[in-house]
């Protein structure tokens, strides 16, 4: 009896010691959990087609969606991250990457990222932002700018006006010119929090983007109260005197209408603005897209990307769902997909956009980018936390935004109370 | 004596044993609610002294994220936002549901109707609230608009976007929504009140002001208080609606601590900070509230001697 | 019948009442404008609008077809589960706020009024001092992501309010009824059933009201502890507006938030009178 029962237990033990072996050697079912705030518009429908392309790959897609802005997103993040159970992939971007990659376990993508060659065709600033412990843990999605000039060209015709303008000084005489022409209001832009950072981020980085880098990116205490923050704050100022007084902290949609209709001339918006009008049931040559102003010559590039980011999990078939999701991320065709349904750009530099899907505006964009990296002027967007960190970025708007709403404050005043809220932000 | 109470004399471990049931009943919940009010509140504390970020960390730090809100613009926006706000909503708040209550009380026809309107508001969401407000309050397509389409052309209606007004589009959305709980209130006192006292007064000659002097308002005076409390609660905790309505802006000018709070909690991920501007919040609130409560004791004190 | 005692013009009256009226129900119209025009409509207009063409196909989206991401149901089984966490907390909390309520001020024990003051205050404290604290307590009791988990909370928090409400009510019941039922043997249980629970539909109804719509309408906590399917109401709500990249659907957006808050209305529109009731006669302190 014991003879027997020894060699039953060893022969049983010898086969639970080989299962593992075994099950690992078995295709495992990708899964894949994934919460991000994109459950509507052209944003919710990139991510569903996303996930389509995800199933079709053989694996199971479970995004929960929250509703709300960037913020609800990472309240559930961070509960989900508190009660020990973050989702496989997440999103998140800029330098709040590497302060979430501090609280929970994330998983390196470099074998990944080195097989499909990704490094070499993605913007170095960008690529940075992805790597903060010097290993890739999440991978950029898509790309806007977010100081695209858009020009009514109804309210060109009233200024008479045929040439699109390439400097800041070109931009103002514009602007009066419009006003003289009849166009009441020769700025369309709105008073959001975003918006009023996007004005004075635009007028930094045209007016120097080197200073732009070391102000707004490396918050270097003798940029922060240099001159060329001076001459962003004077620009501001005449930006925000163009526009409607009634604006408040209204969302620039609103003024979509009036855009068109050349009551309103020129916007400084994001490229996805391109995809608010046309929804709006607007037509493409009811405007003109360009890249925002640059003194220099050259064009700089504001750049706003999302991205995902992979949280470490012990279970076989996330972690296999993950390793599906990073080569979905990175596939051109995907990239490819993803952009023209939400009107951005591909992360990748190599991408040909001369084909059907995509727009004169994004092929314009995409050039932008390409010239920008050559240039180095290619920076990262403040006012969409691409920058900084959260706080800092916030700080930092709190000023932008009371300078532009409060007409009695003077550039002065804005350096002084910049550097300010920079310090006490530190 | 009842015998119940003659066994239970003998067997105290019985009788505590029979009456457990209502010893949870009554210590079960309430200990709940208190347990997880003090021990809500006292984390918060605990967090407002740790260097937390993004999550709660422990660590101290003293009081540096004290001085660090103290001194935040955000903060001292907010604070003499609050006290504004406060007084200006809880008096106008009183006074309207004051009104609207003397209104009804008239007898009117189509009394019901008009009560269902006044009262629909609170079953609205605050975000709607602060949703559709802000369109109404936009000179460009809301109620200025409508006037001057009407040919008043020069009238102005641009608080939304006055820097210092702005804060009483608050108090008008808010009031708008809670002022027919104050109604309701008033409405029940109004109705409360006792009819010999009023003959009493009527036979002595009053006039109807000083009826509602001597008779009608002594008599909602402790509805009063309550109006009061209630709407204090929420002017300090309201956030829905000024997020929805004006966002904190123009720029930071309708700042509130309840928005300060949830801002440097979640949006820039400095819990510490957050958690120490939220004690600052329930400071402020006990300043309030002490001075009432022991006003309140010394009141009963009186009356115990009397 | 209490004779009015103060008789202006009654002209004056009905024009105040008018007038005022018609400006609380401005907002609603607003509203309801706007849930029967298109979405491109209000995008090349204004806000504020009389509809061109009545859109009356909102509704119907906004019923059951519009997409929360990758699913296209409408707001349908986002309000059967805003009832199914509303029913119960307002249920439950309401229930244990009165005997709460009725311990405190009429049966009396030892720290009564202290404990009575801790929970009353509990509603001033503010949601966010409350939303870290309970993502621990709901991890820690495996509630996370669940209905029940958010039934809990709206439960235990409601107990400030319901409890508050229904002490300042009972405290106008006479102490001799209580005292006379315990010298006649009546024991705690007893007690509530027999006399104070007969006398409480009012205030009953005030407490349910108004839980019915802190909960309903709660949306932070609803989103932060729910996920996908089972979220709220209120947070269906939200997706229809948030997106940077598109102007909001504001037509269907509309006709969603009035289907939203049909219930809410509903309840004040038949609750409405007993409301006021309900805060009658030495109803509150």
């Amino acid at each position: 009896m014991n003879k027997i029962t020894r060699r039953a237990m060893l022969a049983s033990t010898t086969g639970l010691i080989a299962a593992p072996r075994l099950a690992r050697a078995q295709a495992v079912k990708p899964r894949l959990t994934v919460i991000s705030q994109w459950s509507a518009g052209s944003d919710g429908a990139a991510i569903t087609a996303l996930g389509k392309k995800f199933e079709e790959k053989g694996g199971t897609w479970q995004h929960s969606p929250v509703p709300g802005f960037t913020t609800e997103m990472m309240n559930k993040l961070r509960a989900q991250i508190m009660a020990g159970d973050p989702p496989a992939c997440s999103q998140l971007k800029g330098p709040e990457i590497a302060a979430w990659s501090k609280i929970a376990a994330t998983v390196n993508l470099d074998a990944l990222v080195a097989a499909a060659g990704y490094e070499k065709v993605v913007a170095p600033d960008l690529a940075r932002l992805h790597k903060p412990g010097g290993k890739w843990i999440s991978l950029p999605l898509q790309i806007y700018s977010t100081n695209m000039l858009f020009l009514s060209k109804r309210a060109m015709d009233k200024a008479k006006a045929d040439r699109i303008p390439v400097t800041w000084a070109e931009f103002n005489a514009l602007a009066e010119n419009m006003k003289a022409g009849g166009v009441t209001y020769p700025i369309a832009n709105g008073g959001t929090r975003p918006d009023d950072g996007q004005k004075f981020e635009a007028a930094l980085a045209g007016i120097s983007p080197a200073a732009y880098r070391a102000a707004m990116m490396t918050l270097d205490e003798k940029a922060l109260k240099g001159p060329e923050v001076k001459a962003a704050f004077a620009q501001a100022r005449r930006i925000a005197d163009w526009m409607d007084p009634n604006t408040a902290a209204q969302h620039y949609s609103v003024n979509l209408p009036r855009f068109v209709a050349g009551d309103m001339g020129m916007m400084i918006q994001g490229g996805w603005a391109q995809g608010v009008l046309l929804n709006a049931g607007f037509k493409l040559d009811d405007f003109i897209i360009a890249p925002g102003p640059c003194d220099n010559g050259k064009p700089v590039f504001l750049l706003n990307a999302d991205a995902f980011i992979f949280w470490q999990r012990k279970e076989p078939d996330l972690q296999a769902g993950q390793t599906l999701m990073a080569q979905l991320v990175m596939d051109p065709a995907i990239q490819t997909m993803y952009s023209q349904i939400t009107g951005s750009i591909p992360v990748r530099t190599d991408v040909d956009l001369s084909g059907a899907g995509w727009s004169d505006g994004q092929r314009r964009t995409a050039a932008a980018l390409k010239e920008a990296v050559a240039a180095n002027q290619a920076v990262l967007s403040l006012a969409h936390n691409m920058a900084q960190e959260n706080g800092m970025t916030a700080a930092i708007i709190d000023v932008l935004t009371e300078y532009v709403k409060n007409k009695a404050m003077t550039p002065d005043q804005g350096v002084a109370r910049l550097s300010n809220a920079v310090e006490g932000a530190r | 004596m009842p015998a119940a109470a003659r066994t239970d004399r003998r067997r105290p471990a019985v009788a505590a044993v029979r009456r457990l049931p209502e010893f949870l009943t009554i210590w079960v919940p309430l200990l709940l609610s208190a347990g997880h009010l003090i021990s809500f509140a006292l984390w918060t504390i605990w967090v407002s002294f740790t260097p937390s970020t993004l999550v709660p960390v422990s660590g101290w730090v003293g009081l540096r994220n004290y001085t660090a809100m103290v001194a935040t613009r955000n903060w001292q926006i907010a604070f003499d936002n609050l006290l504004v706000f406060g007084s200006g909503f809880v008096l106008l708040s009183v006074l309207m549901g004051l009104l609207l209550a003397i209104l009804l009380d008239q007898r009117i026809r189509g009394e019901n109707v008009f009560r269902s309107i006044f009262l629909y508001p609170l079953a609205v969401s605050f975000v709607v609230t602060g949703t559709v407000w802000s369109w109404l309050l936009n000179p460009g397509i809301g109620i200025q608009k409508l006037v001057n389409g009407l040919g008043w052309t020069s009238f102005r209606f641009d608080w939304l976007n006055d820097r210092e007004m702005a804060i009483w589009t608050i108090v008008i959305a808010a009031i708008w929504q809670s002022s027919g709980f104050a109604m309701a209130l008033f409405l029940a006192g109004l109705r409360s009140v006792d009819p010999d006292l009023i003959k009493a007064a009527q036979i002595d000659g009053a006039g109807p002001i000083r009826m509602y002097r001597r008779v009608i308002l002594p008599t909602l005076w402790p509805i009063t208080v309550t109006v009061v409390v209630i709407q204090l609660q929420f002017a300090i905790t309201t956030f829905d609606l000024v997020r929805a309505l004006t966002g904190g802006g123009p720029g930071t000018a309708t700042q509130l601590p309840a928005l300060v709070v949830y801002d440097f909690m979640f949006q820039r991920g400095l819990l510490a900070r957050g958690a120490a501007a939220a004690v600052l919040m329930l400071l402020i609130l006990l300043a309030v509230l002490l001075p009432y409560a022991a006003w309140r004791y010394l009141q009963r004190r009186q009356s115990a001697h009397a | 019948m209490r004779e009015t005692t103060f008789t202006p013009n009654r002209l004056l009256v009905y024009l105040a009442v008018l007038l005022l009226a018609a400006a609380y129900l401005v907002p609603l119209l607003v509203v309801v404008l706007n849930s029967l025009r298109t979405s491109e409509e209000i995008a090349q207009t204004s806000m504020i609008g009389w509809p061109k063409q009545w859109a009356w196909g909102n509704y119907v989206i906004a019923w059951g077809d519009f997409c929360i991401a990758q699913t296209c149901a409408g707001i349908r089984p986002y309000m059967l589960n805003s009832a199914l966490v509303t029913l119960p907390a307002t249920l439950i909390s309401t229930l244990l706020g009165s005997v709460a309520g009725y311990a405190v001020s009429l049966w009396r024990f030892r720290g009564d009024r202290w404990i009575y003051g801790v929970v009353a205050l509990g509603i001033f404290l503010p949601q966010q001092m409350r939303l870290l604290p309970w993502t621990v307590v709901l991890r820690d009791l495996n509630l996370t992501n669940t209905l029940t988990g958010l039934v809990m909370i709206h439960t235990i928090q409601g107990l400030s309010f319901t409890t508050l409400f229904c002490r300042n009510y009972y405290v106008a019941i006479p102490q001799e009824l209580i005292r006379a039922a315990r010298i006649d043997g009546a024991g705690f249980y007893r007690v509530f059933w027999r006399i104070v629970l007969p006398l409480s539909p009012p205030i009953l109804i005030v407490t349910v009201i108004w839980q019915f719509t802190h909960i309903w309408n709660e949306f932070l906590y609803g989103v932060t502890f729910t996920t996908g399917q089972q979220q709220p109401v209120t947070a269906a709500l939200i997706a229809l507006s948030a997106s940077v990249a598109d102007i909001p659907q504001h037509g269907v957006q509309s006709a969603a938030v009035m289907i939203a808050a049909l219930p809410t209305l509903l309840v004040y529109l038949f609750g409405g009178r007993y409301f006021v009731r309900g805060l009658t006669a030495g109803a509150v302190k």
